[in-house]
């Protein structure tokens, strides 16, 4: 069983929950922001000492959510403070930017670090469509227009142009290419069926996240593995990725606590507002091929607001507890969903960053040992 | 505007033979040279006819015409189109070549420079690797292969029996070469500035290797993926194709520039 350490990076001095999408940013200090900057930066470097895999980031916008608009920036910084951690940009939300330029800063990543980039090509939830005026129904095109355009910019051993629906480009070559030959891994976020199927075609890295029911998520995987079948691919057990929010501490009722203030911020404070925007370009848009996806999706998001700890826990929702209690969940977790990565998110909401390193170290000594070979 | 309507068929005959073709439109000359299977009107031949004079022959041979026994070879063929520009445009021109028709054109570029000006290649066929890509037998899947979106495929334009004489024709020409060593090791005699475009789901004439040997060999080559197209670039994406070639032919290197300055 391999290990990502995400960050999300939040702002955690909010007394109140913004009002509206987008969150007003009157009262954003530049200077509080660089110290959340330097330890969350201490925080994913902290990860590779304490066995992590991979340290995963990615991109946001328009909120205190994530403080993360490029989550580049944060990977090339990491890639000159980390010697051998993978750096997974979870990822670049490609239909809203220009795909040539993630080919570019991806590859540059990838040189940087020595060829230890994963590469995210993300479509992005949806309100960050509101954020920078693209179409949400274009979407999913976009996303496969664009990938397929990535995929080019990072092969191609001559320059070529691009004449495509969403993207035209006459004469392109990358300066750097990838060091990672054909291309570094994909990842793309496979949280529904359509998007698990989408997944498997590019044979990319699956990423679930919200995860709400075991079940659900199985049959993402199922579909997941049946479409890479088809490409005559059978993906390893690290190409299936787990999301999970995870609190760890030395005992069961002061992670318990902890988890549910952090969470009580995340979705009282952090969420506020994005759920508004994201319930306008679900409801006003077709961004959703599926109307039942964004059913599903809104459902989720409900579920994972109002159910106790101690129904994420049972639901497979979150990881959470004494070392003990975790190692448990995270077995049954992987008994039921097969995969071969789990994705941990320590810093949920504003849960003091102490007892994210202590969660952190926890999972060094106490928890990894007991899974790593899973 | 102009349709295939207006495109009128007539006959030239040149120092070996007959050849019967269409025109079309009005403006500087384009010589259209058709694929395997015969020609196939598309609606960027009308699109490119509202600006150009628009020559569109069938091979000899193809489609029932008389076989010219000078041609022997796809360079021989080649040959025969350069007696057209010559015979029947009356000097050099743009050229397209769809496929087995991008190899003609290939070798129409090398013998004779003179007389090809720029040149545009659709999935041209000869420089692919041996064992890869290549036309399907079964008729299903040649239909896969050939449309990436088979809703805009046109009617056929010709009985099946009538499509098979015209492939032999081409496999006897082509002689079951997939890489033409002898134009590979010619390219760079190439004057004319070449565009080449490949679908990005062509699996019968797959871009990678061809597409770097003409980088590499072809002195003035650009290259363009058409998104969403697999070996039918014409009926595929009809639009895309217009624009990519008009801009080249009417706006050279300038072609490269985003502008709406012309």
């Amino acid at each position: 069983m391999k290990f990502c350490y995400f960050h999300l990076m939040p702002w955690t001095d909010l007394d109140e929950a913004p009002s509206q999408w987008p969150a007003s940013n009157a009262s954003f200090s530049p200077q509080r922001a660089k110290e959340l900057y330097d330890g969350y930066i201490d925080s994913m470097v902290f990860a590779e000492q304490c066995g992590f895999d991979w340290v995963g980031c990615n991109e946001h916008h328009f909120s205190p959510y994530g403080l993360m608009a490029n989550c580049n920036l944060i990977g090339s910084a990491l890639a000159y403070r980390t010697r051998d951690i993978k750096l997974a940009m979870l990822g670049n939300l490609v239909p809203l930017l220009n795909p040539v330029r993630v080919a570019e800063e991806y590859a540059m990543l990838d040189v940087m670090s020595g060829g230890r980039l994963i590469a995210g090509l993300i479509r992005g939830v949806p309100h960050e469509y509101i954020a920078y005026n693209v179409n949400a129904d274009e979407s999913r095109a976009r996303l496969r227009e664009a990938v397929s355009l990535i995929i080019k910019c990072w092969t191609e051993p001559e320059p070529f142009g691009w004449e495509g629906e969403y993207y035209q480009y006459p004469s392109i070559s990358l300066w750097p290419r990838p060091w990672q030959r054909p291309h570094p891994p994909i990842l793309m976020s496979a949280s529904n069926e359509e998007s698990a199927e989408f997944c498997g075609e590019f044979k990319a890295i699956m990423g679930l996240t919200l995860i709400a029911d075991l079940a659900i998520a199985r049959r993402s995987i199922d579909i997941y593995r049946r479409a890479t079948a088809m490409q005559g691919f059978t993906p390893p057990p690290e190409y299936i990725l787990c999301g999970y929010n995870t609190c760890i501490m030395d005992d069961d009722a002061e992670a318990r606590h902890t988890l549910e203030e952090g969470q009580r911020y995340f979705h009282r404070v952090l969420m506020h507002s994005i759920r508004d925007a994201q319930r306008l370009v679900i409801t006003r848009s077709r961004y959703f091929g599926q109307d039942q996806a964004g059913e599903t999706f809104v459902k989720r998001l409900v579920a994972l607001k109002e159910r106790t700890i101690d129904e994420q826990i049972e639901a497979g929702s979150v990881f959470c507890g004494s070392p003990d209690k975790v190692i448990q969940q995270m077995k049954r977790v992987h008994g039921e969903l097969g995969n071969g990565m789990f994705n941990l998110n320590f810093k949920i909401g504003n849960i003091p960053d102490a007892a994210v390193t202590r969660g952190m170290e926890l999972f060094r000594d106490k928890v990894l040992p007991a899974v790593r070979d899973l | 505007m102009v349709t295939q309507n207006m495109f009128t068929t007539e006959t030239a005959t040149l120092s070996t033979g007959p050849v019967t073709y269409r025109k079309g439109g009005d403006g500087p000359a384009i010589l259209h040279i058709h694929g395997t299977g015969g020609p196939n009107h598309s609606t960027v031949l009308d699109e490119l006819a509202k600006r150009h004079t628009v020559y569109h022959p069938v091979a000899p041979g193809w489609d029932g015409t008389p076989r010219h026994d000078a041609v022997r070879s796809v360079s021989d063929l080649a040959d025969i189109y350069a007696d057209f520009i010559r015979t029947v445009i009356g000097g050099p021109c743009d050229v397209i070549g769809v496929s087995f028709g991008g190899w003609i054109a290939l070798w129409l570029a090398v013998r004779h420079p003179d007389l090809v000006q720029q040149m545009v290649l659709e999935a041209p066929a000869g420089l692919r690797d041996p064992g890869t890509g290549g036309l399907p037998v079964d008729p299903d899947e040649l239909h896969r292969q050939t449309y990436a979106r088979p809703e805009r495929a046109p009617p056929p334009s010709r009985t099946k029996d009538a499509y098979w004489i015209n492939r032999r024709l081409r496999d006897e020409l082509g002689a079951g070469i997939s890489l033409d060593q002898p134009l590979l090791e010619s390219l760079p005699k190439i004057t004319a500035r070449t565009l080449v475009l490949f679908g990005d789901k062509d699996r019968i004439s797959p871009a990678m290797p061809a597409a770097h040997r003409m980088r590499l060999g072809i002195p003035h080559v650009h290259m363009t993926y058409v998104y969403d197209a697999a070996h039918a670039l014409e009926f595929d994406q009809p639009e895309k194709l217009t624009n990519l070639i008009s801009a080249f032919f009417e706006r050279g290197e300038g072609f490269l520039v985003r502008s709406t300055a012309g």
